[in-house]
């Protein structure tokens, strides 16, 4: 599915997140000597749909170009939560990190499309993938253990 | 992705919101329809000559304790206002979307537009105060103080339902003035919404009054010899043959705001990428229904691979724009207003064919409406070549998903186009060059002008400008300009002696 407008793009990037949090809580579940980081991992992911929201929300105008302002390939940004029983933690954590491989190449990729479009929206994109790369670094971490 | 919820459910009527009270208008009855589903979504009266005098003098009864609240007090009543405008962002946005057509995102961006005009109001405290010199003679002062006059009528248009009562009547509440608006009967539940919101927000009856209707009813407020003014938006006719002489007949102070036929202008040097999604909005956004909106695209300079490479470009996205109706989130473009809307489109289609334009992309039928809604008021994007400048589809105002292509060969030219043009709102220069913006931004006759922006909306804390052919008036909506506008400038000189 080709996404053009703000508004079908944003609620693509709300359902990555909100799935993305989802998988978190769940490995929260399952990993109870890591529960604190996933438990924080998903509060942001929501924090962050709300921050670009609002970004969305305050900027959007008649005067800006919202139904021409990305040409994203949703099917590019796909990916699932499955985890297998027998999963260890640093499974786990390498599949958390194609998730945000994911996530954060769409924001990238929309930030570029959008960037003299959308003025607060793509800032805030390239925002969120600042503040992802402690998350990042925290993941790989868990990989090795 | 879905199509969104619709807001408005069953049949609801349209009632009239009159001295603090929802009251069914005794008029005819109408039908709103949805103009993608063609679907009758509810019915409004007609008001009679006798409610709109019954608002009228709602309004003047409440003018005496309103002009006498504070200020600070008054602009409380704006923020609460202002707070439940946001609370309600997205059902105000859908129900715009539900009864205009126009897109989600559009439709968001109107929401936002009108609420930063109730942002701006509430900073009355600031915007009203007047000016003083003491000793302008040994002991003497003088003072300047602004007052609020009385009633204000607001006719809104019917392609920003939301939005453009709100250019007008945040600042005319906000001074102590009260207000009597007329939404258009096509699409009133937006401003149904935003009063049922003025009531929550506790507004005294009668300061804030809504009266549904045509033209009895702007014939009413013409006449009317309790209001003290009024804001329009519409057609230029109506504004030029109507509203300002009936203001002028009655002594009514007068803001009107007609229509538009811009002009956009491509130079050789213009950053094509970012150019074309701006000029899809400007030509094709709203359906092209709008006083801002691209309809004839200027395209400067002799070469012509760079001419044949733009138009391409232009074609092919324009092409490609997802047509449907406007709650559903990947879609582009929605219908166009009504079937006679859509009619008077084609027949400018067909005049501009007739005297010598070419059909570069033909939009006459919509190739494909997304979710397959009866094509009765959808259009697709139409782009028309080798057009002139003397042309009626460049002179006259389309209001409708159409671009004109003109080539010329210097930006003189392009200016003499804009100039010579009958209306002059919105002319917008698309350039990396910065001598060639300020020439144009000199030299054309423009009440706003986009340097590198299709469609040139003044934020709320600026006047909504317009001139000759698309504004009669002296003071614009919105900020400060519309702060003059519902105040009297009252002069007083003190000498205690």
């Amino acid at each position: 599915m080709n996404l053009r407008t703000a508004s079908e793009t944003l609620s693509f990037i709300r359902e990555l997140e909100e799935k993305a949090a989802l998988f978190y809580e769940k490995l929260a579940e399952r990993f109870p000597e890591k529960r604190e980081e996933f438990l924080i991992f998903a509060k942001e992911n929501r924090k962050t749909n709300k921050q670009i929201q609002m970004a969305y929300q305050s900027v959007i105008t008649d005067a800006i170009e919202g139904c021409y302002a990305f040409n994203l390939e949703a099917d590019d940004y796909a990916f699932d939560t499955d985890l297998p029983d027998t999963a260890k933690l640093s499974d786990a954590a390498a599949k958390a990190l194609a998730i945000e491989g994911k996530i954060l190449a769409c924001y990238a990729l929309g930030a570029e499309q959008s960037g003299s479009l959308l003025a607060d929206v793509p800032r805030n994109f390239k925002i969120v993938m600042k503040k992802r790369n402690d998350r990042l670094e925290k993941l790989k971490s868990f990989t090795s253990s | 992705m879905a199509v969104l919820d619709e807001p408005i459910k069953g049949v609801p009527m349209a009632k009239n919101y009159i001295n603090g009270e929802w009251v069914e208008s005794k008029g005819e009855i109408i039908d709103v329809v949805n103009p993608a589903t063609y679907k009758t979504i509810g019915k409004v009266g007609i008001s009679t000559k006798e409610e709109i005098d019954s608002a009228v003098q709602a309004a003047q009864e409440a003018f005496h304790d309103w002009r006498r609240t504070p200020p600070v007090t008054r602009c409380r009543y704006l923020f609460r206002f202002r707070e439940l405008l946001e609370e309600n962002f997205e059902e105000l946005s859908r129900v715009q979307t539900q009864e205009h057509g126009k897109c989600i995102d559009e439709s968001r961006g109107e929401t936002r537009r009108g609420i930063e005009n109730v942002e701006v109001s509430c900073g009355i405290p600031t915007l009203m105060m007047g000016d003083c010199l003491e000793d302008i003679a040994s002991g003497i002062d003088e003072y300047l103080i602004r007052q609020p006059l009385g009633v204000f009528g607001v006719i809104g248009p019917f392609n920003f339902p939301f939005m453009i009562p709100l250019w007008s009547a945040p600042y005319a509440v906000a001074t102590g003035n009260t207000v009597v608006i007329k939404p258009s009967s096509e699409v009133p539940f937006s401003q149904t919404k935003i009063t049922e919101l003025a009531e929550e927000a506790g507004f005294p009856p009668g300061v804030w009054n809504m009266v549904h209707g045509g033209r009895t009813v702007v014939g009413g407020m013409l006449e009317h010899p309790n209001i003290q003014g009024i804001t329009f938006v519409g057609s230029t006719p109506v504004m030029r043959d109507v509203i300002y002489p009936g203001c002028g007949k009655s002594g009514k102070r007068c803001i009107a705001q007609g229509g538009a036929a811009n002009i956009l202008v491509i130079m050789p040097d213009c950053n094509v990428e970012a150019t074309i999604p701006g000029l899809m909005t400007s030509f094709f956004g709203n359906a092209g229904q709008r006083c801002l909106a691209g309809q004839t695209l200027v395209i400067v300079g002799d070469d012509d691979a760079f001419y044949k490479d733009f138009v391409e470009k232009v074609t092919d996205r324009a092409r490609n724009i997802r047509v449907g109706y406007g709650l559903d989130e990947s879609v582009q473009m929605g219908p166009v207003r009504d079937k006679q809307k859509k009619e008077r489109i084609l027949n400018y289609i067909e005049i501009g064919m007739k005297e010598g334009a070419t059909l570069k992309l033909d939009g006459r039928k919509a190739k494909e409406i997304v979710g397959n809604y009866p094509d009765t008021c959808f259009l697709g994007p139409t782009i028309m070549e080798k057009v002139s400048r003397e042309m009626r589809i460049v002179r006259e105002e389309i209001f409708g998903p159409t671009m004109g292509i003109i080539r010329v060969k210097t930006l003189d030219e392009a200016i003499e186009i804009c100039n010579e043009s009958p209306y002059h709102n919105g002319h917008a220069i698309f350039t990396s060059n910065g001598k060639s913006a300020r020439q144009f931004q000199y030299d054309c006759i423009s009440g706003n002008i986009g340097i590198n922006i299709g469609i040139v909306a003044p934020m709320a804390f600026f006047p909504f400008s317009g001139m000759a052919g698309s504004f009669l008036g002296i003071l614009h909506t919105q900020g400060k300009e519309a702060i003059r506008f519902f105040t009297e400038s009252k002069v007083c000189i003190h000498r205690w002696l």
